[in-house]
């Protein structure tokens, strides 16, 4: 594989934004970051997303409503949640509903290096 | 002639005889031998000392050789012994007979009979003796006055302890002046001036006395006086007899005699004796008119008065009839009918005579009208009658209790009924606290001993232990008060609420659940949006550290890509901080509604808010509001929730206390700095002095189920209100929690704050608008 699976992080929080991509294209991914769920359904990369890292709580469409979107448009793509909620009772019904994992901020890379390997296996 | 001379000295009515100048008797005369019964040849020689008496030769013979030896006569009175053995006193002399040069040639002597003459002088002297001891001894007291010197010549020991005198100062009129009543002296002084001068021979006078110690005393004083052989007045006897508890009894008497008819008067009660059987009218007019009869009018039979008597009641008077033809005793209650009409309540007491024939023969007693007072005990039974229905109608019970006096407390059936005590016996503090429940008495004691000692009103909840093991609730209130002779009474009342107190559990515990729930959820819901807010930045700080650290390990770093990084990493920091600044001021609620707020209004209603869940927790609770606190100007919803926190804290450390009362001090105050004080004080389990500091962080508890947030959210709402809210642990057991906040009379810095969303209160003493 020539090319670099694309990550593409969407939350409402700017600091992970800015922090996530930096992070990810170190890992050697490429990265986009979108500030809502209507803002990367919107964009082109939605076709081209190997992984998404999706907030669970912001502001309009929150994180499952992105990921029932995405089932009914048929866009199979890994989802890897991210949530500063510590709620243990979110995340067995995400990875229940079909998400690959839940990681709950703030989490350390090597969490984040394996949910994004467990994803892209998947895919 | 010497015969002759002989005779005649044989005939002398004396014992002659003569001696020889050594004092040998040489002749005694027949009158000699005839007494003694001896002859002469037995009595010449000293043989004659047989006569003489033993006990009196010793002197005799002294004398006898005295005069021997001087030529004296000798003199000397003895007792000779009869020819039958009996003594008798004789006078014993003897004359020297002298020739010319005054030498003794013989002596001459005669013995006289003194007999007769001794007894006379023995019976005088017994006699006086005698008298002396009368007049000594004599319980009356007796004076003797001399007419001739003018003064009391004796007097006896009974008037000087009559008079408290001594016998001395007895001796002079000028005492008995000085010890009679003032105003009787001139009188009794003239009285005793006509004996005095003769012109009475006997007086008898009562004389009032004043003593020297205060006290007085009657005397009936009898004075005689006494003649001399020319009928001149010689000496006056008084004879003074105490009669002074005789005068008392009397006067005594007479007050009585007085009290008596006070208290007919007073009464209305009217003394009887009456001869039942002599058909005479013995009823006094008072008597009469106590049945409507004129004066005079009644006949003084037994059937008249029977049809006096209000017919339904003649039954009963029968029948106190028949118990005091046993007892003696009469006491009856009856109705009498007035010639009018009316009808009467009389009252009779007294005692019943018998004749012969066990026939009544005479009644001696009062009769009162009573009408008034039976028209009262009507009303009073009616309204007992009510009172007690009302009582166990609402399962309440009264009772009245004088602290000071005794310890027994009067108690209405009801009581009796709830509290199951045997109505035989006087109930006491003590009697009822083996009715309360173990755990209720240290509590039940404390309010005892409070009323007992302080006199307030109190108000109180128990739970009894009844025999079946069953529990009861009891809620007392009482009421201090002061009786017309000034004396501490409680009167009060004492409810079972068991039932109420049942469903009010029911509800306090769905209440007190719901309550839980909510404060858990808000914290929960708190907790969690702080765990989000700090979680972003932190999620931040962490991913661009991790960023930095590759960028860093790259061959080649990626310097300037680290920089960036960990510049970022510093924003989240900050970030993170903001957001911790940010919830402080969410706590600090700077938009509070300020107004003026009266503390001790607040502090009621927050009490009144708590009682339930006080009283649940088996907590005494003492508010102690200041009479002249200032208003404070704050948010009054604020400030209530730091009192009723306060208060929940208070009564949550003292719920592992069991030997004790759980008791809880609020107070309100103006401190030495002006602020107003609030404090609420408990004996619970404090704390170790070192975790203070610790107390008013956040999430910090030493409670089980607590999440810590009171204390520190209370504290930030003091200090918005520029005070301070501290604990300090008491001498003995327990913490007090308290906040001081400055009065309205000095200016709040942060006045203008917050818009006036006025939710006033219309039970508020918001006195400025």
């Amino acid at each position: 594989m020539t090319t670099r699976p694309l990550i593409s992080v969407v939350d409402d929080d700017e600091s992970v934004r800015e922090s996530l991509p930096d992070l990810l294209k170190e890992f050697g991914f490429e990265a986009q970051a979108f500030s809502s769920a209507e803002e990367f359904l919107a964009s082109d990369s939605v076709n081209e997303t190997s992984c998404l890292l999706l907030d669970v709580a912001m502001p309009g469409m929150t994180g499952p409503d992105l990921q029932r979107e995405l089932t009914i448009r048929r866009q199979e793509i890994p989802i890897v949640f991210i949530t500063a909620h510590r709620d243990e009772g979110v995340r067995p019904r995400l990875i229940a509903q079909g998400a690959v994992d839940c990681l709950f901020k703030p989490f350390d890379e090597t969490d984040l290096l394996e949910a994004l390997n467990n994803a892209l296996r998947v895919s | 002639m010497e015969n002759e001379l002989t005779s005649v000295v044989d005939a002398l009515p004396g014992l002659v005889w003569t001696a020889l100048p050594n004092g040998h008797v040489d002749f005694v005369n027949r009158q000699w031998c005839k007494y003694t019964g001896l002859s002469v040849e037995d009595s010449c020689g000293k043989r004659w000392q047989k006569a003489i008496h033993v006990d009196d030769l010793p002197q005799l013979l002294e004398r006898w050789q005295s005069s021997i030896s001087s030529g004296e006569p000798c003199e000397a009175e003895v007792r000779m012994r009869r020819f039958d053995g009996a003594f008798r006193w004789f006078l014993f002399r003897a004359n020297p007979i002298t020739d010319g040069s005054a030498v003794v040639i013989k002596w001459c002597g005669m013995n006289w009979d003194i007999e007769n003459l001794k007894q006379g002088e023995k019976l005088l002297a017994e006699s006086e003796q005698r008298f002396k001891t009368i007049f000594d001894e004599a319980g009356t007291g007796i004076t003797l006055v001399d007419l001739v010197s003018g003064e009391p010549l004796q007097n006896n020991r009974a008037l000087q302890k009559m008079l408290g005198c001594s016998e001395e100062e007895l001796s002079h009129f000028a005492t008995f002046d000085e010890l009679t009543y003032e105003p009787n002296r001139s009188v009794d002084a003239d009285l005793f001036r006509e004996l005095y001068d003769g012109k009475l021979d006997t007086l008898r006078m009562e004389k009032h006395f004043m003593l020297r110690d205060g006290s007085s005393v009657w005397a009936n004083v009898i004075f005689t006086l006494l003649r001399d052989a020319d009928k001149r007045p010689r000496y006056i006897i008084a004879m003074h007899e105490d009669i002074t508890e005789r005068k008392r009894a009397i006067e005594a008497l007479e007050a009585n005699q007085e009290l008596l008819e006070l208290a007919q008067k007073a009464a209305r009660a009217m003394a009887f004796d009456w001869h039942i059987q002599k058909q005479v009218n013995t009823w006094s007019p008072q008597q009469e008119a106590l049945y409507g009869l004129a004066p005079g009018t009644f006949d003084g039979t037994y059937e008249s008065w029977k049809k006096l008597i209000h017919p339904p009641d003649w039954p009963a008077v029968v029948e106190s009839l028949k118990h005091a033809q046993q007892t003696g005793d009469i006491s009856a209650e009856f109705r009498v009918v007035w010639p009018d009409g009316s009808i009467h309540w009389l009252m009779a007491n007294g005692q019943m005579f018998f004749d012969d024939q066990g026939r009544p023969s005479r009644m001696v007693g009062f009769t009162a009208d009573i009408t008034s007072r039976k028209r009262v005990e009507e009303e009073l039974r009616r309204s007992a009658a009510f009172l007690a229905q009302a009582q166990q109608v609402s399962s309440t019970g009264s009772f009245s209790w004088y602290p000071s006096i005794t310890s027994e407390i009067t108690w209405s059936d009801e009581l009796y009924r709830i509290f199951e005590l045997d109505r035989t016996t006087p109930v006491t503090p003590e009697r009822i606290s083996k009715r309360v429940h173990p755990n209720d008495l240290a509590a039940f004691n404390e309010t005892i001993e409070q009323a007992r000692a302080t006199g307030n009103d109190f108000e109180c909840q128990y739970r009894l232990l009844m025999p079946n093991q069953s529990i009861k609730y009891v809620h007392v209130v009482a009421q201090a008060r002061q009786d017309q002779y000034g004396q501490l009474e409680y009167i009060g009342t004492a409810q079972d609420v068991t039932e109420r107190r049942r469903s009010e559990e029911a509800v306090d515990k769905a209440r007190s659940e719901l309550v839980r729930v909510a404060r858990v959820m808000s914290l929960g819901a708190l907790t969690a949006s702080i765990a989000h807010e700090v979680n972003q930045p932190l999620s931040g700080i962490i991913t661009n550290a991790s960023t930095c650290l590759r960028m860093l390990d790259a061959d080649p770093a990626n310097i300037e890509g680290a920089r960036e990084t960990a510049r970022r990493t510093i924003r989240d920091g900050h970030r993170a901080s903001d957001v911790i600044t940010r919830l402080r001021a969410l706590f600090s609620k700077k938009d509070g509604v300020y107004e003026l707020v009266d503390l001790n209004q607040a502090t009621r209603e927050v009490i009144a808010l708590s009682r339930n869940e006080l009283d649940r927790n088996r907590v005494i609770l003492r508010a102690e509001l200041a009479d002249d606190l200032p208003l404070v100007r704050g948010d009054r919803v604020q400030l209530q929730q730091v009192i009723l926190n306060l208060l929940r804290n208070g009564s949550d450390a003292m719920t592992g206390v069991y030997d004790r009362p759980r008791e809880l001090v609020l107070k309100t105050e103006r401190d030495e700095a002006g602020l107003v004080r609030l404090s609420v004080q408990d004996v619970g389990t404090g704390f170790d002095p070192q975790t203070m500091d610790r107390l008013f962080q956040a999430f910090y508890t030493t409670k089980d189920g607590g999440m810590g947030m009171g204390l520190s959210v209370s504290r930030s709402i003091i200090e918005t209100h520029h005070g301070h809210l501290n604990a300090t642990p008491n001498d003995g057991p327990g913490v007090t929690f308290w906040f001081s906040i400055p009065c309205d009379d000095e200016k709040m810095t942060d006045e203008a704050g917050g818009p006036r969303i006025a939710v006033t209160d219309q039970t508020t003493a918001v006195r400025h608008g």
